[in-house]
């Protein structure tokens, strides 16, 4: 009966339930759907920086990657190869020789970093050419290719086959500069990189840098992810006078992205929460207040404060209750849509950009937020449902029955 | 002899405030089972005051009450409430039946509350709802009921459970000169026929023309006690 009670009371105000039941679904897909969305910009994030640019773990000189200086080359970079790929299961790994230095059209000039790759080992490791939107990826037996980005090709002002010259320091500290040739064109979607990057054959900026056969980078691609960091200590203890970092590791933004972006989406989802909880204790305060005189009708009769107590947290708990499976079934549907076709920034598409992050997301729903949100949707609705209960169990049956 | 079933000793209510009032002043009562009494008095002499406490709604500031020689004052609140379940009968003024159910649930409610049986809960409310002429009217919610129909709902739910005695403030306040009339036929009848003890506060002439015994509050104070 109480039960009984406690739906019919709910829907004597047909109109305020379904606003409260709404506003509990669309908190909740506004919840989840902000979830999933950074989630999606970070997981988006963190697949093109290993993709495009880190992989999943490199070696270097310790310190190499504070100055990139030429003779922090790595010795046996062939020999650390093969056992890397005898010992792990190694989907690629490539070996680069890297240099920051200058790029000079006949207009422009200014610095860059360059990145010496095998074309080949490169194409397996990383997914720039699949970028290319001009030209090629080092194809066509052109001497001394270069591949550019279209920011630089617009800032330099480059197009296929003009000529450029890279200025270095060698190993020996002397500056040296070559004429390389571009062959390519690439834009990514992250503006950061094409901004700071060229590429040129490993073998060029070897000859340029003299260490002939050296490699500051080795770059490695696992089939499965999961045990980077440990496979990463691992190395490091058989490498101890090497630097072993995992892509999470070589980059402070990565990890602070990762990290902070869970921090983000408990405060984020906390603050929809905690709406919907002042949202819901109102509506229930009102709808108890505005029944202070039957409330005091049913205690005078006999009804027990846990029977009264009861009734109250029940109502609020069916408002709630009834909105969440709305707002989750709302939410999956809306991310499972836009997972599939992707949300374009729009107006925001070069700001995001050139804050190296993708222009269009597609949102990613993991099943244990999907639940965490859940879970946190029933505890809210029972912490709501306190207040206005007690409320009615301080109500004074001979003064309640006075009211009008 | 009959037997007592409500007595108060000494029964005071003072209202705390800057200006204290003393809604009831030691006042002595007894009544008996089989009562059909009319407690009167204009307005703030303190009938309700006096009905609330007797019902264990309000608790005395000093004094006692007993029902069936339990003091009401020794009782906590859980079991005031308890008692009030299972020992009184409350008929309001303005009716204060549970809208969301229909006539058939607000009267078979506090059955509910003590854990009747489903069958015995609904031969007793439907066999008191046929005697007070809403056969037809089970399933109709207080909304469609009119006042006079709404008020033999609630005499249906106070004596469903067979109390000790039922409470009445004001029964026919809120009902037209034929409903009330009605209403006090029923009563009367249930009174005269099964026993029922009633205690009325009332200033409605038509009650108090029917009462067998008339107490008149005046100034929270017994001014007359008359037995007819």
């Amino acid at each position: 009966m109480i039960l009984k009670i406690a739906w019919r009371n709910i829907w004597r105000n047909s109109m305020r339930s379904i606003v409260v039941i709404a506003s509990v679904s669309l908190g909740l897909l506004a919840a989840i759907f902000v979830t999933s969305f950074y989630k999606g910009v970070t997981v988006q994030k963190v697949n093109d920086v290993i993709k495009l640019e880190m992989s999943h773990l490199q070696i270097h000189i310790p310190g190499f990657r504070d100055d990139y200086l030429p003779a922090d080359y790595l010795n046996n970079a062939q020999e650390i190869k093969r056992q890397i790929q005898n010992k792990y299961n190694v989907k690629a790994i490539a070996l680069r020789s890297i240099a920051m230095g200058m790029l000079s059209s006949p207009t422009k000039g200014g610095a860059v970093k360059i990145i010496g790759v095998d074309p080949v080992e490169e194409r397996k490791t990383t997914t720039l050419y699949t970028y290319i939107k001009e030209g090629s990826y080092f194809e066509g037996g052109v001497k001394h290719p270069v591949v550019v980005s279209r920011k630089q090709a617009d800032k330099y002002n480059l197009s296929l086959k003009s000529k450029v010259v890279v200025t270095v320091q060698d190993v020996d500290g002397e500056i040296v500069s070559g004429a390389f040739r571009v062959v390519g064109i690439f834009e990514t979607d992250n503006g950061m990189y094409d901004e700071a990057n060229v590429l040129v054959v490993q073998t060029d900026l070897n000859q340029l840098l003299s260490i002939p056969d050296r490699s500051n980078e080795i770059a490695v691609l696992f089939e499965d992810h999961d045990d980077v960091n440990s496979i990463a200590d691992e190395l490091q203890l058989q490498y101890p006078s090497l630097e072993v970092k995992s892509w999470m590791d070589l980059s402070t933004g990565m990890r602070f992205l990762v990290e902070a972006m869970d921090t983000y989406m408990v405060v984020i989802v906390g603050i929809v929460l905690l709406a919907l909880l002042f949202g819901i204790i109102n509506t229930m305060l009102m709808s108890v207040l505005e029944r202070t005189r039957e409330i005091g009708m049913l205690i005078s009769i006999g009804m027990s404060n846990i029977r009264v107590f009861s009734m109250i947290v029940i109502e609020t708990i069916i408002l709630a209750v009834t909105g969440g499976p709305l707002g989750l079934l709302f939410s999956w549907l809306t991310v499972k849509y836009f997972s599939e076709h992707g949300i374009d920034l729009g107006p925001f598409r070069e700001t995001y950009m050139d804050l190296g992050f993708a222009p269009v997301i597609y949102p990613v729903l993991e099943p244990h937020d999907f639940y965490m949100v859940a879970i946190m949707v029933v505890l809210m609705a029972i912490i709501a449902a306190l207040f206005p209960a007690m409320k009615a169990l301080k109500l004074k049956p001979s003064e309640s029955l006075r009211k009008i | 002899m009959k037997k007592i079933v409500v007595q108060t000793i000494g029964l005071s209510k003072t209202f705390k405030g800057p200006l204290p009032v003393h809604a009831v002043q030691s006042v002595d009562l007894t009544i008996e089972d089989d009562e059909f009494t009319a407690i009167v008095g204009p307005s703030g002499s303190g009938k309700t005051t006096l009905l609330n406490m007797i019902g264990g709604l309000d608790r005395p500031t000093s004094g006692s009450v007993s029902v069936n020689g339990l003091d009401l004052n020794k009782l906590s609140d859980h079991e005031l409430t308890n008692f009030r379940l299972k020992h009184i009968g409350f008929v309001f003024q303005s009716f204060n039946l549970i809208p969301v159910l229909t006539a058939r649930e607000n009267a078979e409610f506090i059955l509910l509350l003590q854990k009747y049986p489903r069958i015995e809960r609904e031969q007793r409310v439907l066999q008191l709802l046929n005697e007070v002429g809403l056969q037809d009217k089970v399933d109709s919610r207080p909304s469609q009921l009119s006042g006079g129909q709404q008020q033999r709902v609630a005499v249906v739910r106070a004596l469903a459970s067979k109390p000790d005695f039922v409470i009445a403030d004001e029964p026919t306040a809120n009902l037209d000169s034929k409903s009330a009339s009605n209403l006090l036929d029923i009563m009367e009848r249930l009174n005269r026929e099964e026993g029922i003890t009633f205690i009325f506060s009332t200033h409605d002439q038509r009650v108090i023309d029917r009462a067998r015994r008339v107490i008149t509050l005046v100034d929270g104070k017994i001014a007359s006690d008359e037995r007819r």
